[in-house]
């Protein structure tokens, strides 16, 4: 599946990231107090903490690149806003403009859940 | 009547007219009534049984005040009261909220978007039926003394057989789910119509709010929906066949009902308030008198909503003693989706703010929304804290937080639809005294009904019990609440009164009385029942502000589509993205196949909470026949492949093209079954997580033979299916008949050794939790191959009369997919089954 810009499934792609990183996160955070896994530690915390930022920090990653390339198509668009095929552009626009604001909010929602991994420990 | 245009003699146009009106008009009678399929009956429809059953839930309310309206009152017995607490929440929510706005949709969305109907009318006239049928399920429990009683949200083990030991809870979860059918049809409705059914020239950004609201919420059905049909077929199965998913002392796990209910009941609040939302979006603008500001922003905020909603369900289940940190995730998500509901606020300020706003009816009843809605925003960002939530769980503070939530949420914007596009179904206006009076007592009723309840709630006064103790000293403002509850009540009937009177005593309007801007305003009354003569050209989010003339040119017989041909209902499709025409659809006309599936669909179910079961089993055959012939007259042997849309604009029909209706219903449709099977594959890691041993003793895994025998032989459907395929393409008939029924041979080949390699290892299903899930991924994914292997014997059969062919693949490709799912779902479901155990 293409994921560009200007399509429905680009332009949703950094929610569905958002989706992946809070189904991946609870799921594991389910199974490691199932199995235990909290109990071995590194660098004084929970392993398992560290999994789990490692996972968001991914997942940050993996909304921010959408962002900026939204960033980017958005910016490409107005350019051509005034030129000859301005209707396409505007098209582009908004559909670029979408891409690179879901971004942006799915990365502030993705911090908004690994606050709770950095205050708490994972199993009490 | 439009006058006619110069390109056409006026005899040529009134004849068009007139074979438009007799194609997509509704036959005369009673007859005529029941086989409509049009969307404009259909979503009238669906609005009047909506408001019935609004009354009837709003009157078990009623006996419910009366019950509270102070500490001894002896109005309802304790039973009683369960009862109507249940019936209420549960009509509220299954029987008014949801299929209302369906309502709206249905009977709005083909006309804002410049379509004649929507795709698939029979489908819809199909959910109509379930929803009418399922909802007199649910109240003939009456009739028996099985009122359902153990609260809307049915949690296991009060509602499991041993708690809840008769038919109660079956009439709950059976009639529930028959109506819950009508909400999944029309979520594929929803899609495919918003996708592809737009007026040429209506891209991305020029789609109607309302319409962008109703993908999002079509969608979150796809995905929030399934889990609560598989929670409430797991229950059932559980109470009719012994089965163990809730029950502990057989391994299994009352949790995962609620995790499950509420994975369907949080994104729920959301199904019901985007559309509602979009509602807002519509209304404001014309009521501004200006465009809406911030579109782009208002989009972007319904998909983050319609996303950040499912992340919110375990804020239900705060007290139920789950690891803190995956509290605080859940919590963290639910203050997270405030922010792009705030966006939404924010846009709808400024663009009043901007605007010469115009304070009508409709108007009045969004300031009501604003103000009773943040108020429901701000308790709800107050639950969301777990701290505050452990005080007041379960108590009326709850209780007050949804009805704002609800009612703020849905019933004000709903009002304001009712009143805003009243006039373009009965081309007449409401008494302006009477409906301001009703606005006021609704809004005084409410807030003084509902307001008290956040301090009893407080002080510590508990939902869902019949009475509170008089050391409480919450009696007076329960009985405030009471009286204040009968004021809005008859706010409520007042609004109804006043709409059925607009009917006939009215001032009549002229069309498009507010200035709306979207194309629904376009369409002259009475309302024709193919709303547009000529598929209309936008070029603008609000073409009737933009090209007024828009509203003659669509109503005039000279342009796309003016022309009726063979007898034929026929609409535009265009592009996904762009919104250029891309194919001309040809649609049902009036038939009685939707009323007799349902119908079918009904007996069956009765027969089935009779205990009936064999009965129950022989009633598929008419259901299964009934759809057959509805999948058989879907296609036509003569069908043609291209069609003038204009004297230069040819396009195919949907027999050939690519983007066809029907295989966008196929993807739809198989996302929510995929959702389906996702929520059952979740059952039974969650049992896993929560099992000692995995499989239990006494239960083994089983030999590889018969279990690799079992893929193999589904593997033999599969090669058939692509063989099937390649022969249809090239028009190699006896090739293509012959691999369709090889597939269908295969595939109950499947079913028998797939049944025999579980059998010998697992034993019966009743033995434990584990045994349940494996038999039912199993079986879900048998019925799947079953009805995969239908779907091949029907290609068989369309290829040799000749319905199938290279020119006309969409019956074959729609065939193939769904084989390819079922062959996808079958390898996932064998890995779970066979290869997780072995390796766990």
């Amino acid at each position: 599946m293409r994921l560009g810009p200007h399509r429905l499934s680009g332009m949703v792609a950094p929610m569905v990231v958002w989706a992946l990183h809070f189904v991946v996160v609870y799921s594991v955070q389910g199974l490691a107090c199932a199995h235990g896994w909290q109990r071995t530690t590194f660098a004084g915390h929970a392993a398992v903490t560290w999994w789990l930022l490692l996972l968001t920090a991914a997942s940050l990653a993996g909304a921010a690149a959408f962002g900026v390339r939204g960033w980017r198509a958005w910016r490409e668009a107005r350019a051509g806003i005034g030129s000859g095929a301005s209707a396409d552009a505007r098209f582009r626009r908004f559909t670029a403009g979408i891409a690179a604001v879901l971004s942006l909010i799915a990365v502030v929602a993705i911090c908004f859940t690994a606050i709770p991994i950095l205050l708490l420990q994972t199993c009490t | 009547m439009s006058t006619a245009p110069a390109s056409l003699d006026a005899g040529v146009h009134e004849a068009r007219l007139r074979e438009l009106d007799e194609v997509w008009g509704t036959k005369p009678g009673l007859r005529g009534q029941l086989t409509a399929v049009n969307h404009t009956t259909v979503g009238l429809r669906f609005i009047v049984t909506g408001f019935a059953f609004m009354l009837v839930g709003g009157l078990l309310s009623m006996f419910i005040r009366l019950q509270l309206a102070w500490f001894d009152s002896e109005v309802l017995d304790p039973q009683r009261y369960a009862e109507f607490v249940t019936m209420h929440g549960t009509t509220m929510m299954f029987l008014f909220a949801v299929p209302i706005m369906e309502g709206f949709a249905i009977y709005l969305i083909p006309k804002m978007l410049g379509a004649r109907d929507l795709p698939f009318p029979r489908l819809s006239a199909f959910g109509y039926w379930c929803y009418l049928f399922g909802g007199l399920f649910l109240y003939s429990s009456f009739l028996f003394d099985a009122v359902p009683d153990a609260g809307w949200f049915m949690y296991v083990p009060l509602s499991d057989a041993t708690w809840s030991p008769g038919l109660n809870a079956d009439f709950w979860l059976i009639g529930v789910t028959f109506a819950e059918v009508a909400a999944v049809v029309a979520a594929v409705e929803m899609i495919v119509a918003i996708l592809i059914t737009r007026a040429p020239g209506m891209d991305l950004r020029r789609i109607p709010l309302f319409a962008w609201a109703m993908l999002v919420t079509a969608f979150m059905i796809a995905f929030g929906f399934p889990p609560l049909i598989l929670a409430s077929i797991l229950l059932e199965i559980q109470r009719a066949f012994d089965f163990a998913f809730f029950e502990v002392a057989r391994g299994g796990d009352p949790l995962l009902w609620q995790h499950l209910f509420w994975l369907f009941g949080h994104p729920e609040v959301y199904i019901i308030f985007l559309p509602a939302a979009g509602v807002v979006s519509m209304i404001i603008p014309t009521f501004a008198r200006r465009p809406i500001v911030g579109y782009s922003w208002i989009v972007l905020a319904q998909v983050a909503v319609g996303f950040l909603s499912f992340g919110l369900w375990v804020h239900h289940m705060f007290a139920v003693g789950i690891p803190l940190l995956a509290l605080a995730l859940f919590s963290a998500a639910s203050m997270a989706v405030a922010i792009p509901m705030g966006i939404q606020v924010f846009a709808w300020i400024a663009t009043l703010w901007s605007g010469r706003p115009w304070l009508r009816v409709p108007m009045l009843y969004l300031v009501g929304f604003f103000f009773v809605f943040v108020l429901g925003g701000l308790t709800g960002v107050m639950l969301a804290m777990m701290p505050f939530n452990w005080q007041v769980h379960d108590t009326h503070f709850v209780v007050a937080h949804l009805h704002y939530v609800l009612i703020g949420g849905l019933m004000f914007p709903l009002f304001a639809g009712l009143y805003y596009w009243l006039p373009l179904a009965s081309g007449r206006t409401p008494s302006e005294t009477l409906s301001r009076t009703a606005f006021w007592l609704v809004f005084i009723g409410f807030n003084l009904a509902f307001l008290p309840m956040h301090l009893t709630g407080m002080l510590g006064m508990p939902r869902r019990v019949y009475t509170y103790s008089e050391e409480m000293g919450v009696h007076w403002l329960n009985l405030l609440s009471t009286a204040a509850g009968f004021v809005l009540a008859i706010g409520i009937v007042a609004i109804l009164v006043d709409v059925a009177l607009s009917f006939r005593h009215g001032p009549r309007t002229a069309r498009n009385p507010w200035n709306g801007g979207t194309l629904e305003w376009a369409i002259p009354f009475p309302v024709p029942l193919y709303n547009f003569a000529s598929v209309p050209v936008v070029g603008d989010r609000d073409p009737l502000w933009q090209r007024p003339e828009i509203a003659d040119a669509s109503a005039r017989a000279d342009g796309m589509l003016g022309e009726v041909r063979d007898g034929q209902r026929e609409i535009l499709c265009t592009g996904l993205l762009s919104g250029e025409p891309e194919q001309v659809v040809r649609i049902s006309n009036s038939t009685w196949l939707p009323l007799l599936a349902a119908l079918s669909l009904a007996a069956l179910l009765t027969c089935f909470i009779a205990k009936a079961y064999a009965v129950a089993a022989v009633m598929l055959v008419p259901l299964l026949g009934l759809l057959g012939a509805w999948a058989w007259t879907s296609g036509h042997r003569h069908a043609p492949t291209h069609l003038d849309v204009t004297a230069d604009l040819r396009l195919p029909t949907q027999y050939a093209a690519r983007n066809a209706p029907g295989w966008w219903a196929l993807v739809v449709s198989l996302l929510i079954d995929g959702s389906l099977f996702a929520s059952l594959v979740f059952s039974y890691f969650y049992l896993w997580l929560g099992a000692d041993a995995w499989p239990p003793a006494g239960i083994a895994t089983g030999s590889w033979g018969p279990q690799l025998l079992a893929l193999g032989v589904l593997g033999v459907a599969a090669g058939a299916v692509q063989f099937a395929m390649r022969a249809v393409r090239r028009d190699a008939r006896a090739t293509a008949i012959t691999a369709w029924l090889l597939a269908a041979v295969a595939g109950l080949a499947f079913v028998a050794v797939h049944g025999w390699a579980l059998w010998v290892p697992v034993g019966p299903p009743q033995a434990h939790a584990y045994a349940s899930v494996v038999w039912t991924l199993a079986g879900f994914h048998a019925v799947h191959v079953l009805v995969a292997v239908l779907f091949a014997t029907f290609l068989a059969a369309r290829v040799h009369r000749g319905y199938a062919s290279a020119a006309r693949p969409l019956d074959a490709r729609v065939a193939a997919g769904l084989w390819r799912y079922t062959v996808g779902q079958g390898l996932v479901a064998w890995a779970v089954v066979h290869l997780f155990p072995r390796f766990a």
